[in-house]
């Protein structure tokens, strides 16, 4: 967290300081299989595709940049179709594929896979991190599922710039509907790490909706079918006169394409009669056929294939029709139904009453899942989009509004919070705060109170999820609570303010009531990295990253610096009587320092300019807000506190 | 009160009047004020509706996205309040339990207390439920489990039925007796917004077993 307490209340969340131009925003869709990026060209999305001499081994004209790293021995990172067609299947354990999977997820959902995973995981380095996973990798390396996402979105960041002709403003990185915090955080921490400017998370399903009504001027309640690589999600919008509202939201964050290979993976490997430990080689082998089997069953009714099990091996033929494929997978599909079920209840409706069915992501190609879609929702699904491309050009329609490029005032984004958010209390017991398919921004109060004397912190466990029990929901973070004023037990009034953003990300802030002081908070991300982590894992980058990280940091400090000084220079003027004469020479001091080192390059400098204005003023700060206070500010929000005392400040998460 | 941006009298709508800069919310508005509605329980949805999109279009955080961030935290607090508001506004019963509150009723059971500004603790009254009438629910909910137990989907159908049609009854006379105005209606009031929560669990079992089915 930032050390801005010259006139303080950290908001969780909140990014330092936005600074995107008005152009050059575009749309990410990071994919578990394939990632693309889109602009808005002319007032209409396009994918940007790869250049003859793109990195990665792309054909020139692709616009699907397949998600798949590979990490060298000498430290090289390669991204895209050379990772995954050349180096994957003699590096399994050094080329991370599907890394969306692994995305806020702990090291027990991570060993859940291993069977059919080909990664060696890294042990935690410290306790405090054993929640999430690192994947081992040549040059004795762990990187987590964050850096390796980071690597993909570089990959799209250089074609976009190289399209632009300039830098990157800033980018809507698209997610699955239904994941849930610790998810969507990963996702914005991995574009933070890959030096994007994150514009907002935005659902799959929405940015589908939203390319597809903005292209057909399509009106009613539509139904978003979306099976990607690893993710599925079920969304229902009503379109009305530009207005996108999501009505439900459902799905499963674990379950796509990777579950059809899996399946038939292991169908094959019985086949030829394997079993026990499979090693890393042959498993990537496999999954690879199956994957190439599965995609060529999706226009041929019989395929077959010949695969060298190891180096050197003869290569042994593996045969599958249709039939027995969709045999397989159907099992797997069915877990489809649920959700689907759920969503439509959900938001009120009935199948009959959908004015269509859209269909997102590259397994609602196959025969056997269009079909099932047509039989839960009664209809055929609508086939005139690209299921690839649809989601990738929604965000960048997106992504152009945000940054204020086009004038599409009418259009309005109305999306839910995909799971209910809860507290644990006694008893291990999940109480809901925000309840599913809530539309976001969205938030909730709640009021605790201390249990032991002089009491001055306090622990608060919140979880994601529809089950009553705590154990049965998915934790996302510990909350901890400090800087409570000490008084008799039970005479505190915390006050815990939830607030569910527009990216589906939770922030939460707190206040004691009876002293109406702010509390710290500090969050434990259950699956995740905390700010530090992150902030350091861009300081280790520096050694091998582009200059423009750099640069955006100093630009970032060099604003901070702006508005620290502003609001020094605008309390000073508006409540002398506060300061003494020392003070007001040391903060005008601290004023002076801070804009020499403003003037200069280096960020560290300005840094420490900053804090020590911080220091010089945290008296006269902590005066003027009990002044501010007792002038009958009390009860009242802490926005409108801080922003009557005229401090725009924001800490870290 | 000052505007943040450009320190001039902001005037009482969302956005300055001086420089169109978006203003903080106001925590202590409640829901049907930031709605713009009348504090009644009848009114029209589809007005309600218009005016909740018209207000969110305008505020939005997708509009402020790379403003000041000041001016992004006025139009978050904002549009948390607004789509609150709408959440307690659009559903019948949830805008009665909140008029309710508002004029000081308290209902007396296990459902918290909303969080939503606006009401003024002065003149409660708390109202819990007549003995006879929970004797009655419960015995009904004793023949409800007896029907699902003996699989007899029939009977559970038509209990659905007659607890449907004494909850629509309730749901007229709340509204009946919230716009009349008289404290007398509101206790009446108060007392049937109870009813309404046990007819509401009593029906969410009887669906229970349809699937996929949804409230009243």
């Amino acid at each position: 967290m930032a050390p801005d307490v010259l006139f303080q209340i950290a908001e969780p969340g909140e990014t330092r300081v936005k600074h995107a131009c008005r152009t050059n925003a575009v749309g990410i869709d990071l994919g578990t299989t394939n990632s693309l990026v889109a602009i808005v060209d002319a007032g209409k999305p396009v994918c940007l595709t790869a250049d003859d001499d793109d990195a990665g081994g792309a054909d020139a004209g692709d616009a699907m940049v397949p998600s798949v790293v590979h990490y060298a021995e000498d430290g090289d990172v390669v991204v895209g179709a050379d990772a995954r067609d050349r180096l994957a299947p003699d590096h399994p354990r050094d080329t991370i594929a599907s890394v969306k999977r692994f995305m806020g997820r702990g090291m027990r959902d991570a060993e859940a896979t291993r069977r059919l995973t080909p990664y060696r995981f890294a042990p935690a380095a410290t306790a405090a991190d054993e929640g999430v996973v690192r994947f081992a990798v040549a040059g004795g390396r762990a990187v987590t599922p964050m850096e390796v996402s980071a690597e993909i979105l570089k990959v799209l960041k250089r074609r976009a710039e190289a399209a632009l002709g300039g830098p990157l403003a800033g980018a809507v990185i698209t997610v699955p509907a239904y994941f849930d915090d610790g998810q969507r955080q990963a996702t914005r921490d991995a574009g933070r790490l890959a030096g994007i400017e994150v514009l907002r998370l935005l659902n799959e399903p929405t940015a589908a909706a939203l390319a597809y009504g903005l292209d057909k001027q399509a009106e009613g309640t539509f139904a978003v079918f979306d099976l990607g690589g690893g993710t599925f999600d079920i969304s229902i919008l009503k379109l009305e006169d530009g207005v996108f509202e999501v009505k439900a939201t459902g799905g499963d964050s674990a379950l796509g394409g990777d579950d059809f290979d899996r399946v038939i993976a292991e169908s094959l490997i019985a086949g030829i009669g394997r079993t026990g430990d499979i090693e890393p080689h042959f498993v990537r082998r496999m999954l690879d056929a199956a994957r190439a089997l599965k995609e060529a069953l999706t226009v041929d009714s019989e395929a077959s294939l010949e695969v060298a099990l190891a180096d050197g091996d003869a290569p042994t033929r593996f045969a599958l029709t249709r039939t027995e494929m969709e045999a397989l997978v159907a099992p797997v599909l069915a877990r489809c139904a649920g959700p689907v079920r759920r969503a439509i209840a959900d938001a009120g409706t009935e199948p009959g009453t959908l004015s269509g069915v859209i269909l997102v992501g590259g397994a609602t190609r196959m025969p056997l899942v269009r079909s099932f879609v047509a039989e839960a929702f009664g209809r055929e699904p609508l086939a005139d989009i690209d299921p690839d491309q649809v989601v990738a050009m929604g965000a960048a329609v997106q992504a152009d509004m945000l940054a204020g490029g086009a004038s599409r005032d009418d259009v309005l984004l109305l999306d839910v919070v995909p799971l209910s958010l809860g507290l644990e209390t006694m008893g291990g017991v999940a109480e809901k705060l925000i309840h599913r398919n809530t539309t976001v921004p969205c938030g909730a109060r709640q009021t605790f109170t201390t249990f032991a004397d002089k009491q001055t912190g306090f622990d608060l466990h919140v979880v994601q999820g529809e089950r009553e029990l705590v154990s049965e929901c998915r934790s996302l973070a510990r909350f901890t609570l400090t800087g409570i004023p000490p008084m008799p037990a039970g005479m505190a009034r915390l006050e815990v303010e939830f607030t569910v953003d527009a990216d589906g990300i939770l922030r939460v802030s707190a206040h004691e009531e009876v002293t109406g002081r702010q509390t710290a908070i500090e969050v434990k991300p259950s699956y995740g990295l905390t700010d530090a982590e992150v902030e350091r894992m861009i300081l280790d980058s520096f050694a091998n990253a582009e200059q423009d990280v750099e640069t955006r940091l100093l630009v970032e400090q060099r604003v901070e610096a702006d508005s620290i000084v502003a609001a020094a220079r605008s309390a000073m003027r508006d409540s002398p009587e506060l300061l003494t004469d020392a003070e007001r020479d040391a903060i005008t001091r601290a004023v002076a320092d801070v804009e020499v080192a403003r003037g200069g390059n280096d960020r560290h400098a300005i840094r420490a300019a900053i804090e020590e204005l911080d220091h010089a003023s945290k008296e006269f700060a902590t005066r003027r807000m009990n002044r501010a206070l007792e002038q009958g500010f009390r009860g009242r929000s802490v926005d409108k506190v801080d922003a009557e005392l005229g401090a725009g400040k924001a800490g870290g998460r | 009160m000052l505007c943040w941006s450009c320190q001039r009298e902001a005037g009482p709508g969302a956005f300055c009047v001086a420089c169109g800069a978006l203003q903080p919310a106001n925590d202590a508005a409640d829901a049907f004020s930031v709605l713009g509605l009348p504090a009644r329980y009848g009114i029209d949805l589809a007005t309600a509706e218009a005016a909740y999109k018209e207000q969110s279009r305008q505020v939005h955080p997708d509009r402020f996205a790379t403003a000041d961030p000041r001016a992004r935290r006025a139009s978050l607090a904002r549009t948390v309040q607004l789509n609150q508001a709408w959440l307690t506004v659009k559903d019948p019963l949830r805008r009665a339990g909140y008029l309710l509150e508002r004029a000081g009723m308290l209902i007396g059971g296990d459902d918290k207390k909303s969080a939503v500004g606006g009401g003024d603790d002065k003149r409660t009254a708390e109202v819990s439920a007549p003995p006879a009438f929970l004797l009655e629910i419960i015995e009904l909910h004793e023949e409800l489990r007896a029907a699902r137990r003996a699989g007899d989907s029939v009977k559970v159908a038509f209990m659905a039925e007659e607890i449907r049609g004494r909850a629509a009854q309730s749901m007229a006379g709340i509204a009946q007796a919230l716009d009349s105005g008289e404290r007398a209606q509101l206790e009446k009031a108060a007392r049937s917004f109870m009813a309404m929560r046990y007819y509401q669990r009593f029906l969410e079992e009887a669906l229970a077993d349809a699937g996929g089915g949804h409230g009243p």
